[in-house]
């Protein structure tokens, strides 16, 4: 993770790849993260299936409906990644709801996630105010908790999450859930120039990232972006060269 | 997990309120709490099995001590004089030393005591997480005292007691004039402390849980950041309008100009005859607009949207109930609906379906999981992140993030409210038995909470037991789920063992959900209400039973309580009374009913 902080210092871009854990059989979770690795990402998020997704759109949401009928679990999934013998050269993040996280223990969970390797973990369910509910095992295991900020956080609010960010800042492009999008309004513009000026940590912006069009639109008011859908879509449907231009797109650096 | 001891019982109506906790003190030594030998062995009778007795002295002799363990039985002695080492090793059970702790010598001294535990006491000082004036709890830390043999006492309360186990980590937390009100122990405040200090599982909920939206440990805001705006506002608007007595006559304007409140409470003469024990009283929310308990909070939550400026309006349903009592209030309010119904639902509930249509509301089909109301629940709640600034999302039962099972409850209690005043007039005396069906839990929390402090009123709450508790389709959450989050809220779930949410099934569409509200949690698990489940098989004869007697078609959801109150009054006697919520009519059910009672003798 101190990449990240190095990249932005440098002025390049992080291109953050999310994809569903198994999505189409858990044994296809290592040869995704070594396509993705090859491509030239930042950081891959691993998204945990869960029941009710509230904050997924419907590409995600089926993704997760056929991992959970593969049986997939957060346990699984856990070990599954501690047993790769690969080299694993960028950070895995593991993206999940609470629930599953309680159900399995909040201590466990953190413990388990630090022997597979896992660098940071994203709850997207968990507000900053009931963060201590799993926070303090996750520092024990030195596992960051990464911080979502969006259009309808407050100013005061901003402040607050901002001090504790750590890794980088997941900045919401829209109120509303992941999913493919047309565009993106100034309105987002404004606010990802806002959240960068306050935060000590990288800011990368998600939800609905899927299109050249976008990265053109937002990648020099941010230190990274995140896509989801348009990669779970491209793996299920086995087109995933269709995503090297969109990597390419934010990782290459311009001459000046 | 931390054990708690309770010190200084002096009458047996507190001991029942022990229940959870792991030790009870009599103090021997002069003091306010001093009792008689012989007082303490009554009171031991009644203790629970399994909790430590433990006897205070203050400089006694070993003689009084030996007959004291003797007598009582005593299982512990604590000692808070100058006992010496030898009359310490004279003691035939378990010994507790007591010391005053003001500098680091005082430590020093505690970690020579050759007691089997050791007792801090800061003696008129409250626990200040380490920073007190004439206590430093900090010195304990600095001299590495064991935990493991640490009973930390001393003024604590249910305010303090969380931080003094964080910060100590003690075996064992004692508490006397913490749960006193008046100087007497208080069974409510008993209570709480141990539920408080058993709270283990959510130990680092300790910050959020002094703020409100807590339930003990149930309840919280557990919404993706994008909501947490609208959360917040909505929190801070309800508290205004909840304070402002102009609000609320508009709201009581409606229920009574538009709802047609105050309902009934109807003596159910024939129930009485044929169930031969308890005189049983309706309360006849199936008499409101709209046939259902629905409508009173559906009136309250959109008079406060339109207070908040928003006039869209996204809502979920489950039997139709709920939905057509929003789209009946937009309708009547000039505000936008939007509808969320799984597609099961809409199948059950047809006629719902076309009410909520005719009253210009936009039904939208969810075809997700189950298609039942958690699936309906999940896209309302997506609609809402969505359109987030200008829509209020009018949940429909005592669910979901805070505020709103605590301002659901609120406009549901008008009907404990009334049923209270019914029956005092009626009868001059509070009824012995209340029950009520349980879905997401909000006619029975509205009908329950103006008894809640009414110890002699016992409460029972009736879930969906589908085709048993013990297959795999039911709904009876308080009855076989387990901890967890879901829509907002630390609830109680039916869920597998990788926390993933499953379906629940229940012949009532509107008792079909996988969780139950926080405050229903919290109130199973402090022992205030018993939960109860309902097959569907049950439910059904006792729609049969209350049409034919009574001449009240009840909904499927009341039925369940219908048919818990028969088994209840079968072991009441006939000078009793027992009050059934009606929460809705069968009107919405008529084709279930027809299909499933068909030929009927
Ligand atoms: C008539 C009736 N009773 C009870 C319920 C259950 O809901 P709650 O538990 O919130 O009262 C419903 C829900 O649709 C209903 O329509």
């Amino acid at each position: 993770m101190k990449r990240l902080a190095a990249m932005k210092d440098k002025g390049s871009k992080a291109f953050v790849a999310y994809i569903m854990a198994g999505d189409g059989g858990l044994d296809k979770l290592r040869s995704q993260v070594e396509t993705l690795q090859r491509s030239g990402v930042t950081a891959i998020e691993i998204g945990i299936p869960f029941s009710d997704p509230v904050a997924d759109g419907p590409v995600i949401e089926e993704a997760g409906n056929r991992a959970l009928k593969n049986g997939v679990t957060l346990d699984k999934v856990l070990l599954e990644m501690k047993s790769w013998d690969f080299e694993v050269k960028i950070p895995l993040v593991i993206m999940t709801y609470l629930n599953p996280v309680i159900c399995y223990g909040a201590e466990r969970f953190a413990e388990s996630c630090k022997e597979a390797g896992v660098s940071a973990v994203i709850i997207p369910d968990l507000p900053f105010e009931h963060q201590r509910l799993v926070s303090p095992y996750l520092k024990a295991a030195g596992i960051m908790l990464i911080q979502l900020v969006t259009l309808t956080t407050t100013e005061n609010r901003l402040r607050d999450i901002l001090q504790e960010a750590e890794g980088f800042v997941y900045a919401v492009t829209v109120t509303g859930i992941t999913g493919v999008r047309d565009e993106f309004t100034e309105e987002v513009k404004a606010f990802m120039k806002t959240v960068r000026a306050k935060s000590p940590v990288p800011v990368y912006a998600g939800f609905g990232i899927s299109k050249l069009e976008h990265v053109d639109l937002l990648r020099d008011d941010v230190d990274g972006l995140i896509v989801g859908s348009a990669i779970v879509k491209a793996f299920h449907e086995g087109e995933f060269s269709g995503i090297q231009p969109l990597i390419h797109a934010v990782t290459q650096t311009y001459p000046v | 997990m931390t054990r708690v001891k309770i010190c200084g019982l002096q009458e047996v109506e507190h001991v029942t309120a022990l229940d959870g906790a792991d030790a009870a003190g009599f103090v021997f030594a002069p003091s306010r709490r001093r009792i008689s030998i012989e007082k303490a062995a009554r009171l031991a009778a009644e203790l629970p099995e399994g909790i430590e007795k433990i006897g205070v002295f203050v400089n006694s002799g070993l003689e009084e001590i030996l007959e004291a363990v003797e007598k009582v039985p005593l299982t512990m002695v604590q000692l808070h004089g100058d006992e010496s080492d030898e009359l310490i090793r004279g003691i035939p059970v378990k010994t507790i030393q007591a010391f005053s702790i003001r500098k680091l010598e005082d430590v020093e001294k505690l970690n020579r005591s050759i007691a089997d535990f050791v007792l801090v006491d800061a003696p008129g000082t409250r626990f200040r997480g380490g920073s007190g004036k004439t206590f430093d709890w900090s010195l304990l830390a600095e001299a590495a005292v064991d935990p493991g043999r640490l009973i930390v006492a001393g003024g604590l309360d249910a305010g303090n007691v969380r931080s003094a186990i964080d910060a100590l980590g003690p075996y064992m937390v004692d508490v006397s004039s913490g749960v006193e009100t008046d100087g007497k122990k208080d069974s409510h405040k008993i209570q709480e402390f141990i539920s408080l200090v058993k709270d283990d599982s959510m130990q680092n909920m300790k910050e959020t849980k002094v703020e409100a939206g807590f339930f003990g440990r149930f309840g919280g805001q557990f919404v993706p950041e994008t909501l947490m705006k609208a959360v917040k506002e909505l929190e801070a608007a309800y508290a205004e309008a909840k304070e402002d007595p102009e609000f609320q006559k508009t709201y009581h304007d409606y229920l009574k100009e538009y709802v047609g409140r105050e309902q009934p409470l109807t003596f159910a003469a024939r129930l009485t005859e044929a169930w031969g024990g308890p005189k049983v009283y309706l309360k006849r929310e199936d008499l409101n607009h709209t046939g259902a308990h629905k409508i009173n909070n559906a009136i309250g939550q959109a008079l406060l949207a339109i207070r908040m400026g928003k006039r869209k309006i996204v809502a979920e349903t489950g039997a139709g109930q709920h939905g057509v009592a929003t789209a009946t209030i937009c309708a009547l309010l000039d505000l936008d609906c939007v509808i969320f119904m799984g597609e099961e639902d809409i199948r059950r509930q047809q006629l719902n379906v076309f009410r909520m249509k005719l009253l210009g509301a936009k039904v939208e089909s969810v075809t997700k999981g189950s298609a039942t109301l958690k699936d309906a629940v999940n896209e309302a709640l997506r609609y809402w992140v969505a359109n987030v600034e200008d829509t209020h999302y009018l949940i429909g039962s005592a669910l979901g993030p805070h505020p709103f099972p605590t301002m659901v409850r609120d406009f549901q209690s008008v009907i404990g409210k009334e049923t209270r005043t019914q029956i005092l007039e009626k009868e001059g005396r509070l009824p012995d038995v209340i029950l009520a069906c349980v879905g997401g839990g909000s006619n029975a929390i509205g009908m329950f909470h103006p008894f809640i402090t009414d110890e002699s009123v016992r409460l029972i709450g009736v879930e969906a037991a589908g085709e048993g508790v013990d297959t795999d389709r039911h709904a009876a959450t308080l009855t076989k789920g387990s901890e967890g989050v879901l829509h907002g809220s630390y609830m109680k779930l039916l869920q597998d063992e990788n926390g993933q949410v499953q379906e629940a099934h229940s012949i009532s569409a509107g008792l079909d959900y996988p969780g139950v509200g926080p405050e229903h949690v919290h109130l199973e698990d402090i022992g205030r209400i018993e939960y109860k489940a309902v097959t569907d098989e049950e439910a059904l004869a006792s729609v049969i039973g209350m049409s034919r007697l009574e001449g009240i078609i009840p909904a499927l959801e009341s039925a369940h309580a219908i048919a818990e109150a028969e088994k209840t009054a079968a072991g009441m006697g006939r000078d009793e009374i027992l009050v059934i919520c009606v929460s809705g009519r069968g009107d919405k059910d008529m084709a279930i009913y027809a299909d499933r009672l068909e030929g009927l003798a």
